[in-house]
This record gives structure tokens, C-alpha cells and sequence, in this order.
């Protein structure tokens, strides 16, 4: 299947896998499957992320929404739109998944239009582990599985380097393709290449289970075996290779589990930005990423950065032992740190690029500064606030609305999120003055959202049914609270409180009988009592008074709150 | 609270403590609230209060100034008293209709010379509501109680002097006894309009006559 469910988080947008970016949103999106509308489809949100296509309907998010793999997308293909019809993007999915079902003597079932350059067959594809080292600042970027070192001629498009941006010369990828391709097929051995076993089954170069050969992913532990029907086709001798797949892949012998091609239509604008997105990201391929070496680390005195070179540190550092084994250990480390750092703030690309372990970085040096203190759930925030971000450029330019809807939701996930719990720790409620200071804050000084626009998506909670909600006190004080916090529940606690302060004799002697009347209460108790702040608590007593469950006392150490035995008439004895 | 009448109809005021109502033992009670439905069931306690308050002492006018350290509006046990302000917010509320009019400003230019004499000290305008009828009966009440007394009597057709009503020893056990003159004058005024009596005389020596 092309179209995957999709896991949403509580603010009804797509959850994110690990390592996987938001790029763009664009609302008022429909999806065709071919030529046809998919029912149920016709109107959600599209999310543009490093790995995905994410479609999440308006009215149905919960059941109807959808994502499409870019791994399995072979190519986006845009359309203008044209008189009542909307711009749309077609993605076509990759042939692989077929591949692995259609035998070779497909026959008749086969399309009959061949491709120009005769019998074509997928060149011996990469490895997915081949890298090329930028000569610049000698990153490894990953080569892209399309890129074929026979047919690559200077009009092949090349990805730019993942860490400076720069594009390498053909020369240089070519040759990191070859010796990739003659490593593995060399060197690699019965380790690293599916062998084929008399039975006809292929054992895993991983695992070394023995798979049925129609299979294209190990069953035990998901390793490539694509390796294995390359093999078999190289024996054919032919390494052309068109940009469009073969006709035999264009049979579809499973029927209706595999679509032609997805569309999406955008009957809002901002196809322009979200296809010039998806084309980034599919150049980028950050999924392969997390198969990718690690980022070689340069050595202070070298400028060269050869990958090789980390290896040579670490036999010397495992023969010291001991306290200066430690005391060498911790100097690299800080070595190791310095050049993540100096690297990483080169330039902004580099910073993108390296995010993931200038944040690490930056979550243990949070946690070296919160030893002994009993941790600081703001500072926690930071760091990880970071991959949640909705930013304007994210969206299309004209759609405010949709800036602050994705802000608005932005906003719910992060307050309803338990692991910080950062309505929780303020009993419950807050200010949007707090609320916006600690957003900002645990935003790290990045991306920071204006008052208005905070406001604004704040307000957006009701309407896009999140579990949070805004509300108004009656002096204009804005505070942010669950939706299951009602007003009632507020009174309540407050009068439990009060009816509790019956039984407990005052600190001081008091006049009146307390145990009819108990005793009043100021704000600053009450704000101590519930964890609120002041300006909440007189907010939330005032409500309660204005409801007629409590009654107030002005004397001159201030305002107190009573019960409401004014109107109760509690001794008509 | 218009039919309330407070059954405690001990004309010994000496003899008998007033027994202050529960919300007396309340302290914010003394605070008038700003939400208008306690606000309202306040004032409603406050004006049952001055009432009974009145009646057991046997007080046709309040002057405020003089009231606010008495026991009324302060409650020396709990050390709470009623400001000035609330206390005339009180009385205001009290001359209004949906409090039955259990109140009335006297203003010192009126004719009643007796309670005039003594409530004005200031020529500040907010001052001159300081002193106050209350009417724990209303005159048209005090009215068919002196008709009652009267037919009871058996002195109907016979001539009266205000004096003889208000303050004659055959009087003293009634509940009007010791009325102010102006608001004898009033119930005497409604009975006249209502043709059940006629009141005769010169201004200082008027009589009374009832049919």
C-alpha cells in the first residue's frame, strides 16, 4: 500500500517520527487516487515532512487521514491547474515494491510499450551505506540510490552536500559510487551480500536467515536483499538504465492494493512552495540519514577530515587505562565537543544540518547545569521544543489563518504534553502572559511568536476543538486551562476547601464561631493552596463569588473571601 | 419581605435583650458585597434587622451619625462595623419600593420642625441624609392600628388631641405610644383622605375625630 495510516497527536496533527521534520502545511487539500476523487478526502491538511506526505482530513482527522512514504515516491510530478480544475501534485510511487511480485515472464499481462533503450533493467543499485565526502567541508553525504556512475554525464543533477551546500563535482561522486559499488561486491564476501542457497531461498548478508527469494526485506530483521535481484540482473551484462521504470513494472498484477499515483489537489493555493519542498526533500533523502555515518569528526590538526582518521584515535585512547585514561578520555570529549560546536556554527546549513547533535549537546550540558537542582521542567522544554516548531515559513505565505491554526495546535500538544506538564505544575491553570513567556523560552530564543499571533492561535482553541481553552475573566485576565476545568469543578474545590477550614481551628483566636462559619480567605492563601498564581486566584475567587458561592469581607488586613452564608441563611435557628 | 413583621412585640425594651440574627455573628456581613443577588440578600437581612431593631427599642427615626456606634451597625464582639457609606447605601435601598419603603430620608427642610431641629450640624449635601424614618410599620399600617385602638376603645365620634394619642398614659401600653408628631400627623392624613376621620384645630393644638 502507498497510503499508510497515520498516527495523530492529541491536537489532531500528524505525530512525527523521530528525526523527522515538519516542512510545509497547506490547507484545503484533497487527494485523488488516479483520476478519482477519494471519498472522505476532499478537504484536510497537507503536512510536508523529511519522510512524509501526511494528509489529515478536517472533518474526520481521526479515521481519515493518510500518509504517503517518500521512500516509496518515485517522482513528483506537478500540474498548473487549468480553468475550474485546482494545481495539483501527483506522486508516483516507486516500482520496487512491485518488483519483488512480478517475475520476469510476466507476459502478456505486460505493457506493451518498451522503453527506447530495449530491455531495461535497474543498474546495480547502491549500497545504501555509500557515501561520498564533500571536498569542502568533508561531510559524508549519502550518494542518491538513483545515481548510476555508467550513465552520469555533467547534466546528471546532483544533490548539493547536506553540510555546506556546495555541489560536488560529478568526478568526485563518480568515483565514491564506483568504489562503493567494487567495496562491497570485492570485499563484502558472503557477509555482506545475500547468498543464494541451493534451495532457492536467500539468506540475509545481516541475519543470515534464509528468506523466500520473491522477498525484497529480510523477515527477520529488514536488512536489504535487494542486492540479491540486482545480482541476478547483472548477469545480464546491461547497466542502461532509464529515468522512467520498465514496462513490466507497470503491470499491476495485485490489483487495487497498489495505486497508479496519488494526487493532491490544492484548491487553496501553495502548491508553488509545497512542490518546490518536496522536491527538496526528496533530493535530500533525510531518511537515509539514519543509516549514514556519523559526521567524521575533524582533527585539529588536518584540515583534510578524512573519514579514516577517527579510527586511528581510538585503539591509542583504549590503552590507557586508569585515572589518566579518565582524565584523556574527558580531554577528547571536550575536544569532541569543541569541534561539534565550532563545526556546527560555521554556517546556518551546517547548523541544520548537525542539529541533532548540537541539541544532544546541548540537553547535556542543561543537565550538567540542573545537577543538585531539582530539575527545571522549563530547561528540559528547551532543547526538545525545538523539533516542534511551526514556523511561517513553514506555511504559505498568504495563509495567516493557517499559521495560527498550526501554531494553535503547536501550542495544545506542547501544553497537554505530560511529560512536562506545564499546565500541572501551575495547578491546572496560567496565565497567557506566563504561558506565552514560557513558550518563548522553551523555544530557545528561536522562532519566537509574537503576543498578537499567541493570542490569536490561542483564541483558535475552541474552534479547532483541542483540549485546551482559553478564558476570559471578567477583568480581561486571559488564563489557559484543560477543557475538562470548569468553572463548577473550580467552586467546588474551593468550597471542599472551605468547608474543610470548619473543622481546623484558626491559627489565631477569631471572634466568630468557626465552626459554623469556618474562616476567610485571602487570594495569597488560596493562590498558595492551589498552586495558581495570585492574579489567578483572585480571578478564580472573584468567579466564585460572582456565582454566589462565596461572599466577600473588606477589612483592613485586606479582602477575604467566606463562604456564602449571607445567602444560605445558614442559622435560621 | 414587604408582609415581614417581626412577631417580638415586647414594648419593655428595658427588660429584654435584642437578639441579634445569625448573620449579626458573620463578618461580611459588614461588607456590602458587589454581586448583585448576594448583594440583595444582604440588603434584605440588614433591612429585617433595622426593623426588628427599631421596634425593639422603639425608634421612629435613625440618625445615622449616632447609630453607626451602636450595637446596630457595629459589633463590638466581633470588632466589624458597617461604614457610613454602607449603612446610608442601606437606608437608601430601604426607601426604594422593592424594599417595601421601610425607609425615609427626613429632610431638614421639612415641615416636622421636632425631627428637623436636631439633624442637620453640616450644609453638605450627602450629610443631610442622616437621619432617617423607618418604618417597621408603614404609616397606612399605623393608620389601621390607631383605628383599631380606637374602635376597640369605644371612641369612635369622640374628639382626640394628638397628645392624647401619642402620649397620654391611657396610650402607654399601645405600640404607637411615644410616635413622632410628623409621623402621627401622616397616619392621621391617611385616614383622613380615606374619610374615616377629620382633624380640626390650630397648628401646635390639633384634634381628632373618627368615624
Amino acid at each position: 500500500m502507498l497510503l499508510h495510516p497515520l498516527d495523530l497527536t492529541t491536537a489532531l496533527r500528524p505525530s512525527l517520527l523521530p528525526d523527522e521534520t515538519l516542512l510545509f502545511v497547506q490547507d484545503a487539500v484533497g487527494l485523488y487516487e488516479g483520476k478519482f476523487k477519494l471519498p472522505k478526502y476532499q478537504n484536510g491538511q497537507a503536512y510536508l515532512t523529511s519522510h512524509r506526505v501526511c494528509y489529515v482530513d478536517h472533518q474526520e482527522p481521526r479515521s481519515c487521514s493518510v500518509a504517503v512514504q517518500l521512500k516509496d515516491v518515485e517522482r513528483p510530478d506537478f500540474y498548473a491547474g487549468f480553468l475550474k480544475s485546482s494545481p495539483k501534485i501527483t506522486l508516483y510511487p516507486k516500482p520496487s515494491k512491485r518488483l519483488s511480485h512480478a517475475t520476469p515472464i510476466a507476459g502478456s499481462s505486460q505493457l506493451s510499450s518498451a522503453p527506447p533503450s530495449g530491455p531495461s533493467t535497474p543498474a546495480a543499485s547502491l549500497p545504501s551505506t555509500a557515501t561520498w565526502v564533500c571536498p569542502i567541508c568533508s561531510f559524508s553525504n549519502p550518494i542518491p540510490s538513483n545515481f548510476d556512475p555508467a550513465i552520469a554525464n555533467a547534466r546528471t543533477p546532483l544533490p548539493p552536500c547536506l553540510a555546506c551546500g556546495i555541489k560536488p563535482p560529478m568526478v568526485h561522486v563518480v568515483k565514491a559510487a564506483i568504489a562503493a559499488m567494487t567495496n562491497r561486491q570485492t570485499a563484502g564476501g558472503p557477509s555482506s551480500v545475500p547468498v543464494e542457497s541451493p534451495g532457492g531461498s536467500i539468506s540475509c548478508p545481516r541475519c543470515t536467515f534464509r528468506n523466500h527469494p520473491s522477498l525484497a526485506v529480510c523477515e527477520m530483521c529488514g536488512a536489504s536483499l535487494a542486492s540479491v535481484a540486482d545480482k541476478r540482473l547483472e548477469l545480464a551484462k546491461d547497466i542502461t538504465r532509464t529515468e522512467s521504470p520498465g514496462p513490466f513494472l507497470n503491470s499491476s498484477p495485485v490489483g487495487k492494493d497498489i495505486v497508479d499515483c496519488i494526487k493532491l489537489s490544492f484548491r487553496g493555493g501553495g502548491e508553488k512552495i509545497f512542490y518546490e519542498r518536496l522536491k527538496n526533500a526528496l533530493v535530500q533523502r533525510k531518511w537515509l540519514l539514519q543509516s549514514a555515518p556519523p559526521i567524521p569528526k575533524p582533527r585539529p590538526a588536518s584540515g583534510s577530515g578524512q573519514p579514516d582518521d577517527c579510527s586511528t584515535q581510538t585503539p591509542e585512547r583504549q590503552k590507557v587505562v586508569g585515572v589518566a585514561g579518565l582524565e584523556k578520555r574527558g580531554l577528547e570529549q571536550r575536544r569532541n565537543n569543541e569541534a561539534v560546536i565550532g563545526t556546527a556554527f560555521e554556517d546556518l546549513d551546517a547548523l541544520m544540518t548537525s542539529a541533532k547533535e548540537v541539541i544532544a549537546l546541548a540537553e547535556q550540558f542543561a543537565s550538567q547545569a540542573n545537577i543538585g537542582t531539582s530539575g527545571n521542567p522549563e530547561a528540559n522544554a528547551a532543547a526538545s521544543a525545538l523539533s516542534l516548531v511551526t514556523t511561517k515559513d513553514m506555511l504559505g505565505s498568504k495563509s495567516e489563518s493557517l499559521y495560527l491554526s498550526e501554531l494553535s495546535r503547536n501550542l495544545a500538544e506542547w501544553l497537554t504534553d505530560d511529560t512536562r506538564g506545564i499546565l500541572k505544575t501551575e495547578g491546572g491553570i496560567m496565565t497567557l502572559v506566563d504561558l506565552w513567556a514560557v513558550f518563548n523560552r522553551a523555544r530557545g530564543g528561536v522562532e519566537l511568536v509574537s503576543p498578537t499571533d499567541f493570542e490569536k492561535a490561542a483564541r483558535k482553541w475552541d474552534e479547532l476543538k483541542l483540549p485546551v481553552r482559553l478564558r476570559q475573566f471578567k477583568s480581561g485576565l486571559l488564563v489557559v486551562q484543560g477543557r475538562d476545568r470548569t468553572d463548577d469543578k473550580t467552586i467546588a474545590t474551593l468550597l471542599a476547601w472551605l468547608k474543610d477550614l470548619h473543622s481546623e481551628p484558626p491559627a489565631t483566636e477569631v471572634s466568630w464561631d468557626w465552626r459554623l462559619y469556618g474562616r476567610g480567605v485571602t487570594a495569597q492563601e488560596t493562590a498558595e493552596r492551589f498552586g495558581w498564581s495570585v492574579g489567578v486566584a483572585t480571578e478564580e475567587l472573584e468567579m466564585a463569588e460572582e456565582n454566589g458561592a462565596l461572599c466577600r469581607e473588606q477589612g483592613l488586613d485586606g479582602l477575604r473571601f467566606w463562604e456564602n452564608w449571607i445567602v444560605k441563611e445558614v442559622g435560621e435557628c | 419581605m414587604t408582609t415581614h413583621t417581626n412577631p417580638s412585640t415586647s414594648l419593655d425594651p428595658d427588660n429584654t435583650t435584642f437578639k441579634f440574627p445569625s448573620h449579626y455573628s458573620f463578618p461580611p456581613f459588614f461588607t456590602l458585597q458587589p454581586v448583585h443577588t448576594t448583594r440583595t440578600s444582604q440588603l434584605h437581612s440588614w433591612s429585617r434587622l433595622i426593623q426588628s431593631y427599631c421596634q425593639h427599642h422603639h425608634l421612629w427615626t435613625l440618625s445615622l451619625t449616632d447609630a453607626l456606634p451602636s450595637p446596630l451597625f457595629t459589633n463590638t464582639h466581633l470588632s466589624r462595623s458597617l461604614s457610613l457609606r454602607d449603612a446610608r447605601e442601606i437606608i437608601s435601598w430601604m426607601t426604594t419600593s422593592e424594599a417595601g419603603r421601610r425607609a425615609e430620608w427626613t429632610s431638614p427642610t421639612s415641615s416636622t420642625s421636632s425631627t428637623s431641629s436636631t439633624s442637620t450640624t453640616s450644609g453638605d449635601r450627602e450629610d443631610q441624609k442622616t437621619r432617617c424614618y423607618i418604618f417597621w410599620r408603614r404609616p397606612e399600617e399605623w393608620a389601621s392600628v390607631i383605628e383599631e385602638w380606637v374602635d376597640r376603645t369605644g371612641q369612635k365620634g369622640s374628639v382626640l388631641t394628638l397628645y392624647e394619642i401619642v402620649e397620654s398614659e391611657s396610650t402607654r401600653k399601645e405600640e404607637f405610644w411615644g410616635m413622632e408628631r410628623g409621623l402621627l400627623e401622616r397616619c392621621l392624613r391617611v385616614l383622613v383622605k380615606g374619610g374615616r376621620a377629620q382633624v380640626f384645630g390650630r397648628e401646635g393644638s390639633e384634634g381628632v375625630k373618627f368615624f
